[in-house]
């Protein structure tokens, strides 16, 4: 390679390098240090202690997780089913639902809430349907409760979870299954031991991609739960804009970054044990 | 020998795909409805039917100072994070680089960082050096976490060339120039095209660093929908809303014709 080959792919790569350090690792760094830093500019560990002792903040820190591992758990449970059935189907209908998928997953979040509260609200068209009232324990609507907001969190976490596995079960061969069967497995045999092991990495991967937008997303949380019900990044917000307590807010956005490191950390280690 | 699908699967398939139409479609059909409703509250179904929520939509300042924010924003968002992700994708599927692994990582990194981390990072770095933040803090922020989608579709479109006919330009003794305009850049074009429509999509819908970096001065069109849920769901702002809807449909048919949705979205 000469002088001016090598050069080349520098050049290409410099101006997207230094947005990054302005615009990625600046506010990132920022924000850690800010969490550990006191007023009067040494190091402390005291925003980290008022986490743990404030009842309101931990508890909301609480309900994200758990609002986070059941909405994971449902969203890939129909994810599973349905990337599979796209990578078989015909292709109009393969066609149908990728766009059925993709139209909401780019669609603005607020438009999207704004939709469901329109749905949930005392009087709203989800109140009629059967079995609604068991959800919500009483005839006040979805607005302010758990459910509500899982319903409407899956819908905004489903398509992130079948591109990922629509990804990996279109490139499991039909053959694979075919041979299963002629060897005597049962249809949901096949299914059970030969596809769904093949689909494990796309499942890992978009389980954890979901639980982390679950856990950090406070947009479709905020109108739907309501302040009754505040989750972990809706007090971050609350903390940050509205009380201006930033060292505070800091503090509690680096435990849900620890959080979501935690798990892309063991995702990619599952991801390389496998592969 | 094939055998044949229990019924019951097929059954069950074809309840699947009714449940999750209806499931996600659900709230944009609901939007979409009761914008076109007379009442001045709010219902679904709709009753009645006006368009006089477009017109007041179309004619308030409400909406159309933040609307002409959020598509300025989302125009110089697209354009640089398709100069900056089209560079960085050209660099590091033409050439062989030193740790590329861990230099793609690092470009890419801004997609699995939830926003609200960047997001309270970026409005506490703006306030500490420039005070309130402007519109270039939240040009600069969108172009970082989009420019992952523009290197994932140059990166898919560059997969598939013919790396052999730079090559031949390169030793026929094409200048740098002529290379890129005439070789590279016409291969890459699909891609860059798609990235920047998606990049602009994302732009334009984000809500969560819009939210953060807000200032009386800097609302942006999902901002300032927001903002009228919080008091009230007026038809107008289901009005604004199925807009943004009807342009998400034009960018995905864009989207589809430039290099197909399955390979946009389906690794």
């Amino acid at each position: 390679m000469n002088e001016r080959t090598r050069k080349e792919p520098l050049l290409l790569l410099l101006p997207a390098a230094l947005l990054l350090l302005l615009g990625f690792v600046t506010p990132v760094s920022a924000m850690l240090l800010m969490s550990v830093q006191s007023p009067a500019g040494g190091f402390t560990l005291d925003n980290f202690q008022r986490l743990f002792d404030s009842g309101y903040n931990l508890q909301a820190a609480w309900r994200s997780l758990r609002l986070g591992i059941v909405q994971t758990v449902v969203t890939i449970l129909i994810a599973l089913p349905l990337s599979y059935l796209m990578s078989r189907a015909s292709s109009k209908l393969r066609s149908f639902l990728l766009i059925v998928v993709i139209l909401p997953l780019m669609t603005s979040v607020v438009v999207r809430t704004f939709g469901w509260v329109v749905l949930m609200g005392p009087n709203g068209l989800m109140m009629k349907v059967p079995g609604a009232e068991l959800l919500v324990k009483g005839t006040q609507g979805f607005l302010g409760t758990e459910a509500g907001v899982s319903i409407a969190m899956i819908q905004v976490l489903l398509p992130f979870a079948v591109l990922s596995i629509l990804g990996v079960v279109s490139g499991i061969k039909p053959q694979l299954e075919e041979a299963a069967r002629t060897l005597g497995a049962g249809y949901w045999r096949s299914l059970w031991h030969v596809v769904l092991p093949l689909t494990l990495p796309g499942i890992v991967a978009g389980a954890s991609l979901v639980f982390v937008l679950s856990v950090s997303s406070f947009i479709t949380p905020r109108f739907i739960g309501g302040a009754q019900i505040p989750v972990f990044a809706q007090t971050i917000y609350v903390d940050a804009t509205t009380n201006l307590d930033w060292p505070f807010a800091a503090a509690q956005a680096v435990m849900l970054f620890a959080g979501v490191m935690l798990v892309l950390i063991a995702t990619a280690r599952l991801g390389r044990t496998k592969g | 020998m094939v055998k044949s699908i229990p019924l019951l699967a097929k059954i069950g398939a074809v309840l699947l795909v009714i449940a999750v139409a209806v499931y996600m479609l659900m709230p944009l059909v609901v939007v979409a409805g009761a914008s076109i409703g007379s009442n001045r509250f709010l219902t679904f179904p709709p009753q009645g039917f006006s368009l006089e929520w477009y017109t007041e939509a179309l004619t308030t300042d409400t909406y159309l100072a933040p609307f002409r924010l959020s598509l300025m924003v989302g125009v110089i968002t697209a354009v640089c994070s398709a100069v900056l992700g089209t560079a960085a994708a050209l660099a590091l599927t033409r050439f062989n680089i030193p740790g590329s692994g861990a230099i793609q990582a690092f470009l890419m990194s801004p997609l699995t960082l939830p926003t609200i981390i960047l997001a309270i990072g970026a409005l506490s770095v703006a306030s500490m050096t420039i005070g309130a933040p402007n519109v270039w803090v939240l040009i600069v922020i969108h172009t970082v976490i989009t420019i992952p989608y523009v290197m994932r579709t140059v990166t898919g479109v560059m997969a598939r060339r013919d790396p052999f006919i730079e090559e031949a330009a390169r030793t026929l003794g094409a200048s740098a120039w002529n290379r890129y305009r005439l070789v590279v850049l016409p291969v890459a074009r699909p891609g860059i095209a798609a990235g920047a429509f998606f990049a602009f999509n994302i732009s334009f819908d984000d809500a969560v660093i819009a939210l953060f970096l807000r200032t009386p001065q800097l609302e942006t069109l999902p901002i300032a929908i927001y903002g009228q849920l919080e008091y009230s769901t007026s038809p107008t702002v289901a009005a604004v809303s199925t807009m943004m809807v009807l342009l998400t449909v034009v960018l995905i048919l864009i989207l589809e014709k430039l290099i197909g949705l399955g390979r946009m979205f389906v690794s």
